[in-house]
């Protein structure tokens, strides 16, 4: 690693980053607008999110907070999990724990810094991470490995059974760093009634290692109010989804990254749900005008990313979404297959429900919701087995009324590149164009975001979809 | 030592070849998870699915991303060239994402290349834990396994006949065990490459036949004086799955070296310890196969698997490990720099060396790398040997 770059800790320059951007709006527009100026190298990132008005706004708080909450842990005498995206952070609320969740630690320093995670990523190979493992780890992780974060307390991950790569860089820094560790383990099928007891068998086990480790017991009071706050998130989501389903969808494109970003930043924190109602006034406003959720107002494409975006500098993919106008129907992060929702009808066993009537009862909501986060659910069997990928993407594209489908992910995803080649196949054959990019969604290095974007230019040129 | 090495090395051995003669059925397995005992004791013959004798991997790349481990990349290309024709059955197991995924990547391929997928056809889901309901999970799944196989083959497999065939493999075992014994001698008097087609050829032969030549050899060995360690490196082998007898070679012929001991799932690791012959055979079973956490698959267990490795490489008098992985196996290739560095910090010297598995276009590089590890080895023991002997007061 670079010696400039050991100079400071990762967090704290992001979090003091990310804090000057939360205040960056509070002024007038023409402040703002005047302000820009003075941040070349930041403008790119920040200008589309204030764009979208109130919603970006309160985002930026979130993300600031989300820091702020990592670097004062310790001094208000909390603890730190380390974590990843695919695991609901809200027990770790009801815990009084602080959750640090490395794919989103990876991809905000990616977006908002032109030299990207690049120096961090790097730093995990020098401790020996192959360079083959994930980036979307492998960013934060570096500064983690470094020591130029606050000291992560312990490790918990649900990726085991789903995604190799993931589990394996917590496995890795817990024995690297000798921090305690413990991983949720996911059996190939679900909906069952014995992977049902699976997920929560393992679930309370991870209960109790983490009252070990934080000295705190599970406040089941604390744990229903955030499930309560959890159930009306799921609703509002749920509300956005129908906006979603109109053509054109009244919804900006970078919602969709808000939608899941605040989920596995806050879930169940009232910050998020402040995003979520911005964003569903907003767009129901926009839903009156018939114009579409486009800088532009005019919706050329709909676009149905079936794995991940693309998180490199100043938010390029979003942004050659507006540029081309192309709405953004989501991805494998956006849905939480909350029970009620639309979309799992046809899709049995994918769904959980909140129930707050006893004990039990809640841990058995957790669990299952944790067993419904994304990636968790969806790739965890066969693509093709009844309720997988294959099944609910197709589910997904006729309900949103998807043009084709993109598949982006990192060369870290062996999950994926394992079988996406059939995948793919499987929705030609039911008649959505695929893409398989070729990329990463965290490091530029791989392919260039310019050869990407030909890319996706060429695709939609040469399928005719323009 | 030949019907060993046809076995080793060729995909459809004569002792393959001769079981299908006699009209039994033969299935497949991708993991040193999956227990051959229970389809011996359907009358089954259980052959570890492997990727020797590829050329290529034009027919897997077609359904394999570009960024998924050679290793079943091989196995899919032998399959799609219906090389795996004499297959009854194949099991896949969970074993890491990449072959995982030859469930799909199989199976499609079956929609254009017509027979290639064998008639039982059985996804084994194998947990990464086993605490206690990872082992409830695992027997289900064994019991569970059992009837499918009961149902498909219309056989009958009963705790006696899983008992039998536990007690048949402990033989084999047992003499395996012995083997390695003979390699923690200072003077070793097999080669590695003998050792490790021996016990390739365990996971495709017939257990009967195989215990019997196993049995034959066994004996010759316990009668050969000739040293071939005198004066050699002894190297351990670790790291990801490999079933190649030639990586063995390489490390051998030529070099002043000597491969005493294995820690990868093809090797006497996984067959080295015996199962409890008395109570429930499935839990017998279960607490085989799913208790050691042999493979980084396991996560968190790290500190355990270092304490077996150091054991095994004290025992067998070890002067370097040679850690290989398969590129894009993540999970040995991190486990191997966790390995390096708690070894190299014990004073004992270590090779990372990354690599495809199959066709050896990078034989002269690793032959390279390898040479330099053994001068590292031997400049070091040079040093030793001319430094003053302490005296002590």
């Amino acid at each position: 690693m670079r010696p400039e770059i050991k100079e400071y800790n990762y967090d704290r320059i992001l979090g003091q980053t990310l804090s000057a951007a939360a205040r960056f709006p509070a002024g007038s527009d023409k402040e703002t607008e005047l302000t820009y100026r003075y941040i070349p190298y930041f403008k790119g990132v920040l200008k589309p999110l204030i764009d979208t008005g109130v919603p970006g706004k309160i985002f930026l708080e979130l993300l600031a907070l989300y820091y702020e909450n990592i670097l004062t842990a310790h001094a208000r005498g909390k603890k730190i999990c380390g974590t990843t995206f695919c695991y609901s952070p809200a027990i770790l609320y009801a815990m009084d724990i602080v959750p640090a969740t490395f794919e989103i630690l990876t991809a905000l320093g990616g977006m908002v810094w032109k030299r990207g995670m690049f120096d961090y990523m790097d730093f995990c190979c020098e401790v020996g991470m192959p360079e083959t493992s994930c980036s979307s780890q492998r960013g934060f992780l570096g500064a983690f490995l470094a020591g130029l974060c606050e000291e992560v307390d312990f490790l918990v991950c649900d990726s085991p059974g789903v995604c190799d790569t993931n589990a394996n860089a917590y496995a890795f820094s817990s024995a690297y760093l000798n921090k305690p560790f413990y991983q949720l383990n996911y059996p190939s099928s679900i909906g069952d009634e014995r992977s049902q007891k699976y997920h929560v068998d393992d679930y309370k086990e991870m209960i109790r290692f983490m009252e070990e480790q934080s000295g705190n017991r599970l406040d089941y009071d604390r744990l229903a109010e955030i499930l309560k706050e959890v159930d009306l998130q799921d609703h509002l989501t749920a509300d956005l989804e129908d906006l979603l389903m109109l053509v054109p969808s009244p919804l900006p494109p970078l919602y969709n990254l808000m939608i899941y970003a605040g989920r596995f930043c806050f879930s169940g924190q009232k910050i998020y749900t402040r995003v979520l109602e911005a964003m569903l006034k907003w767009g129901k406003n926009r839903a009156k005008t018939g114009l579409s959720g486009l800088r532009s107002g005019d919706e050329k494409l709909r676009i149905f990313t079936c794995y991940i975006d693309h998180y490199t500098v100043n938010l390029n993919f979003w942004n050659y979404l507006e540029d081309r106008n192309f709405g953004h129907l989501g991805c494998i992060l956006s849905r939480n297959f909350r029970d009620d929702n639309k979309y799992v009808k046809n899709l049995p066993g994918s769904a959980y429900g909140i129930d707050l009537s006893t004990k039990d009862a809640m841990l058995d909501s957790m669990a299952q919701l944790n067993a419904r986060m994304p990636m968790v659910r969806t790739i965890r069997g066969p693509y093709d087995k009844p309720g997988m990928w294959l099944d609910e993407s197709l589910e997904l594209v006729r309900f949103f009324q998807a043009d084709c489908v993109i598949y982006n992910g990192t060369p870290g995803c062996r999950n994926t590149w394992g079988m996406v080649k059939p995948f793919a196949r499987d929705m030609e054959k039911n008649g959505y164009p695929t893409h398989i990019m070729n990329d990463d969604a965290f490091d530029d290095r791989v392919e260039s975001w310019e050869a990407t974007k030909e890319r996706l230019d060429e695709f939609f040129q040469v399928r005719g979809l323009l | 030592m030949d019907i060993f090495y046809d076995a080793a090395t060729k995909v459809k051995c004569e002792s393959i070849l001769n079981w299908k003669k006699s009209g039994k059925p033969v299935v497949g397995y991708t993991c040193s998870y999956a227990p051959p005992e229970i389809f011996h004791a359907a009358g089954i013959l259980p052959v570890r699915l492997r990727g020797i004798e590829t050329d290529g991997t034009d027919i897997a790349d077609a359904y394999f991303g570009p960024f998924i481990c050679s290793f079943p990349k091989c196995i899919l290309q032998l399959a799609g060239k219906g090389m795996f024709d004499f297959l009854d059955g194949a099991v896949i197991t969970p074993g890491c994402d990449s072959m995982r995924r030859i469930d799909e990547c199989w199976r499609k391929a079956g929609e254009d290349h017509d027979g290639i997928v064998p008639p039982f056809f059985y996804y084994f889901d194998v947990p990464h834990k086993s605490e206690a309901h990872g082992m409830r999970w695992f027997k289900n799944e064994l019991k569970l396994m059992i009837k499918a196989i009961e149902t498909h083959f219309d056989v009958k497999i009963t705790h006696k006949g899983i008992l039998a065939a536990i007690k048949k493999f402990n033989i084999g075992r047992r003499m395996l065990k012995e083997i390695e014994t003979m390699r923690w001698a200072k003077d070793v008097v097999v080669s590695g490459t003998d050792v490790f087609t021996a016990t390739i050829a365990g996971a495709v032969m017939p257990r009967d036949e195989y215990n019997q030549h196993l049995k034959q050899w066994l004996s010759g060995l316990r009668r050969r004086k000739k040293s071939l360690s005198k004066n050699k490196i002894r190297l351990m082998l670790a790291g990801s799955a490999s079933d190649e007898i030639n990586l063995i070679r390489l490390l051998e012929e030529n070099t002043g070296a000597i491969v005493v001991a294995e820690n990868i799932c093809f090797g006497i690791r996984a067959e080295g310890n015996e199962i409890d012959e008395k109570g429930d055979p499935i839990d017998n079973l279960a607490k085989h196969y799913m208790d050691q956490s042999v493979c980084p698959r396991m996560y968190g267990k790290y500190k355990e698997r270092l304490t077996s490795i150091k054991e095994r490489i004290d025992r067998a008098r070890v002067d370097g490990v040679v850690m290989q992985n398969i590129r894009f196996c993540d999970l040995h290739g991190a486990e191997n720099s966790l390995y390096e560095r708690d070894l190299e910090a014990a004073g004992i010297p270590c090779l990372k060396l990354e690599r495809e598995y199959g066709p050896r276009a990078d034989s002269g590089r690793m032959k390279l790398r390898i040479n330099a590890f053994l001068e590292r080895i031997d400049a070091k023991s040079n040093q030793k040997s001319t430094e003053p002997l302490s005296v002590s007061a």
